[in-house]
């Protein structure tokens, strides 16, 4: 096979680096790195030791020790479009995750760029690393098709084994409704009828990992792995062993653990000092007034969350340790984020249905072990909340779905051969999910083709983090670059320390907002009214954005109604009412006595 | 928040209060009787045991009449409480032992029918838990609560109190001293999840006796006497379950005016079905049978065992007010 003539570059040039780095190996021919990209489903920013978290994952710290954190990392606001612009680079309204396939509106129906799964007129990045020399391995959850032409094999991994959907059992084939009961699942481009024995995902999905990598080690190609673990995305199916590393830790609430992890945060560097908390959602207790058994249940939904994170970690281990051992991890890059903002929403409900509709029978037989001590087994469906997701997201507002940075702004660990910055450095440059394939091209040497299909390839939208990662700029952005985002009709668009949002009641206010993200990254001060100047220079990058890239706003939406179904939305004054908070009164010892007779 | 929910969920737990019951009849208890509930808790149990054998029933002692018959219904009502001593599940209960007996009795070669009723010898019983989680303390300590392999010191002491006549060999009231030391043992297998439980339960103990010195005039003494029960048990659904029951009694030799008999050596086999009724009543029915008895000496007793467990705890049923259940 003959080499593009940007792969020999790129090839050289990791060969200069390797011999800076690596004196003893001077003499051997260089390889260009592996790369292992890791995609935690619904991981929260807070939730690594290493952003500030109290769960424990040593794995993912020592690559943030070894390597490099960054803070102002986004994705989008739900699993799909992440994943499509991460493997195509490309705005989501033009790769076919306009909208999430399971919400396309009826304006959306038919249109190009909202087909509901990565479409034929982008390009892969494991088709272009593969057509560079790379091995291409996937593991985990696919979420942009089912069809043939749309699984992992046919948009170019050479080996695969993924879940389809876009969760499911962690335990077997189970999936969540009477319409779709089961889960569809691949290996190397052919569809299961079983899972394996022994059956865990985020085990499974490490061992087949280590599978692919052995099975082709011998040709000295380099690979490139996704793993997209399904951890730890809800149901929170966890192996006995790991659901009771945190018992009782969480009891004291979810306001406690955010400020501890906010603490955390700015002793770590990740926050600034003088950071606020975002605000508690208003339907959201505090949870000093619960009593212990609410307590109790709500903490142990977070204790198994954890157990989720740490079991997650352990595979990484898994994973790391193995290429140790073969020799291979000094030569691999790692780059390691969440997909979206924690789960704050109950799927769960969203999906059983009501009593007497099919998909509550099916919920009855399939997913009704609803006893405490049942969590984490098959049939069981928990999920935390939109309190611990709050948690996980520590200080952002909001979560998942949301266009908040609580939704979109997530953790980012990168580490291995191509970071030449200090180990342990944190940067704060706004970087974006799109800029992972313009990023492993380049250290791959691969380029993106002018066209795809016969169409025009799209622009890529994000940029090559080279510079970065090389310690020769500290941002890649300039105050006048743009990043936008649409999803369920719902938008935002940063630019600088500046965030213009629209959100539907009563997240937002269906109307714009203008937030300074630099100085009030938790989104608690609306300047839209303080700042009609930047607000409308705003909303003139907001259309500019839309016009570019085929954004079609739904006309309908998973939150339309949702201002009808919540509280009216009130502010979250600590201490009110004092009705809930004042305490016994304590008269002076000196002043007591006993009634008269 | 779905605290109602899981104090509902608890509510069975409490049932296990049954655990305080230690009946004298076949010298046995159902299974699941010493799983542990939340402390402070309360338990009525209400059992009813009717007996045929050729031992009365009242007496622990299970002294072999050979070729007798005895017919016996009985009743212990009692009340039990739960309690948290040094940081460990704790049980103390009173149990009040009634009913009548009737049958064919065979003293020093002579035979009468005899029958007695009234009330029996009350016992108090002290459990405390020695291997396994701690207390439950709190609602959120039973809700973590499974007991893995849990291990108590059990301790009964009978009062010498009950319907006594020295005149014949039948009574209801033993007319001495009398206890047990035993190590109840709950083996969890598998997961701890209602519907899906399934218990190893082992109890040994040994029955110690002082002397009737007014048994017809004479004196009667009893060897220590060696009990095992197990029971394996598995949820049929969450209100539903099952256990098979085997027990062992090795020992107990008695003598009058120092004539021994024989010691015992028999095997029970049985079974038992219980049904949580609703979040404070639980009902177990049960069959026992001995089946080494074919020699004239050996113990034979069979017998249906009904219990109705009445439990509850101030936080649940104030909650229970506040949600209007």
């Amino acid at each position: 096979m003959q080499l593009p003539r940007k792969t020999l570059i790129a090839a050289a040039m990791a060969a200069l680096c390797a011999t800076a780095v690596a004196a003893p190996a001077a003499a051997q021919p260089t390889k260009r790195p592996n790369i292992v990209v890791i995609v935690g489903d619904d991981l929260g920013y807070a939730d690594l030791g290493a952003y500030g978290s109290e769960i424990r994952t040593p794995n993912l710290d020592a690559l943030a020790r070894e390597g490099l954190r960054f803070t102002s990392f986004y994705t989008h606001a739900s699993c799909s479009p992440t994943r499509a612009t991460l493997l195509s680079g490309v705005d989501t309204h033009l790769s076919g995750l306009g909208n999430m396939d399971e919400w396309t509106a009826p304006n959306q129906r038919g249109a190009v760029g909202y087909e509901g799964y990565l479409n034929d007129r982008v390009a892969t990045l494991p088709q272009l690393l593969r057509d560079a020399g790379y091995h291409t391995y996937m593991v985990g959850k696919w979420h942009l098709g089912k069809a043939p032409s749309q699984i992992p094999a046919a948009r170019g991994f050479e080996r695969d084994f993924s879940l389809l959907d876009g969760a499911g059992s962690y335990w077997d084939m189970t999936n969540f409704t009477a319409a779709s009961p089961k889960s569809v699942f691949t290996e190397d481009g052919r569809y299961l009828t079983e899972l394996p024995d022994d059956y865990y995902a985020t085990k499974t999905y490490t061992d087949k990992l280590i599978g692919f990598i052995d099975a082709n080690r011998a040709d000295g190609k380099p690979f490139f792995a996704y793993v997209a673990h399904q951890a730890p995305h809800d149901p929170y199916h966890l192996p006995r062993d790991w659901r009771n590393r945190h018992v009782g830790e969480y009891d004291r609430g979810w306001d406690a653990v955010r400020q501890e992890r906010l603490k955390k945060q700015i002793e770590l560097g990740i926050t600034p000092a003088g950071t606020q908390l975002a605000e508690r959602m208003w339907f959201v207790p505090d949870p000093i007034v619960l009593a212990p058994a609410a307590r109790a249940l709500a903490g142990k939904k977070m204790e198994l969350y954890a157990g989720m994170v740490e079991n997650m970690d352990h595979h990484v281990g898994r994973l790391i340790e193995h290429l140790k051992k073969i020799g291979e991890y000094e030569n691999t890059i790692f780059i390691v984020f969440g997909d979206n903002g924690a789960e704050g929403t109950d799927l769960f409900k969203m999906i059983a249905g009501s009593p007497g509709s099919r998909d509550y029978l099916f919920a009855s037989v399939n997913w009704s072990q609803t006893h405490p001590n049942a969590w984490g087994d098959p049939g069981s469906y928990v999920g935390y909340g939109p309190m611990w997701a709050q948690v996980s997201m520590t200080p952002f507002a909001q979560y998942k779905g949301w266009l908040a940075e609580g939704g979109i702004r997530n953790a980012l660990v990168v580490s291995g051969p191509a970071v030449k910055r200090p180990a342990g450095s944190i940067n704060h440059a706004v970087l974006s999910v799109a800029d992972v394939m313009p990023t492993l091209l380049e250290v791959a040497g691969a380029s993106y083709p002018q066209t795809v299909n016969g169409h025009p390839a799209p622009p890529l939208a994000g940029k090559s983090w080279g510079p970065l990662l090389a310690n020769k700029v500290d941002s890649l952005r300039t105050t006048q670059d743009v990043l936008a985002w649409e999803l369920f009709g719902n938008r935002a668009l940063r630019q600088g320390d500046w965030k213009l949002r629209w959100q539907f009641k009563p997240y937002g206010k269906s109307d714009w907002e203008l937030f300074n993200v630099a100085t009030d990254p938790a989104e608690r001060k609306d300047l839209a009214a303080e700042q009609p100047d930047k607000l409308r220079a705003m909303l003139a990058l907001w259309d500019n954005y839309a016009k570019i890239n085929n954004v079609i706003l739904p006309s309908r939406s998973t939150f339309e109604t949702l201002e009808d179904a919540l509280p009216p939305r009130v502010p979250d004054d600590p201490g009110y009412p004092p009705l809930i908070y004042k305490r016994q009164f304590v008269p002076p010892k000196d002043l007591l006595a006993d009634p008269k007779p | 928040m779905k605290t109602l929910t899981c104090l509902r969920a608890l509510a069975p737990a409490l049932l296990c209060l049954s655990a305080l019951t230690a009946p004298p009849a076949l010298a046995q208890v159902p299974a699941r009787f010493y799983w542990k509930s939340l402390a402070d808790g309360n338990a009525v149990p209400l059992i009813f045991n009717s007996i045929s054998g050729n031992t009365n029933p009242f007496d622990p002692a299970h002294i072999v009449s050979p070729g007798a018959n005895f017919d016996g219904s009985l009743a212990i009502a009692g009340y039990a409480r739960t309690f948290e001593l040094f940081d460990r599940a704790a049980m103390a209960a009173i149990l009040l032992p009634m009913g009548r007996v009737s049958g064919d009795v065979t003293v020093a070669g002579k035979t009468a029918s005899q029958s007695a009723s009234g009330f029996g010898d009350p016992m108090v019983e002290f459990n405390l838990n020695l291997i396994g989680p701690k207390a439950q303390k709190t609602i959120p300590d039973a809700l973590r609560y499974e007991p893995g392999f849990s291990l108590d010191l059990l301790a009964d002491l009978a009062l010498p109190v009950g319907e006594y006549d020295s005149d014949q060999p039948l009574n209801v009231g033993q007319n001495r001293w009398y206890g047990r030391l035993g190590a109840p043992v709950v083996w969890q297998l598998g997961p701890w999840v209602p519907g899906r439980r399934t218990t190893l339960e082992l109890l040994p103990a040994v029955w110690l006796f002082g002397d009737n010195n007014d048994y017809l005039g004479r004196t009667l003494q009893t060897d220590p006497l060696f009990q095992l029960d197990v029971h394996l048990t598995r949820d049929f659904t969450e209100r539903l379950w099952g256990a098979i029951d085997l027990a062992w009694y090795n020992g107990g030799k008695a003598s009058i005016d120092g004539v021994a008999g024989e010691k015992l050596n028999n095997i029970g086999l049985g079974f038992t079905l219980g049904y949580q009724v609703d979040s404070n009543l639980n009902l177990t029915f049960g069959y026992k049978s001995t089946i080494n008895d074919n020699a004239p000496g050996d113990l034979k007793m069979d017998g249906f065992m009904l219990t109705l467990v009445y439990g509850w705890h101030p936080i649940i049923e104030g909650s229970r007010r506040l949600k209007s259940e």
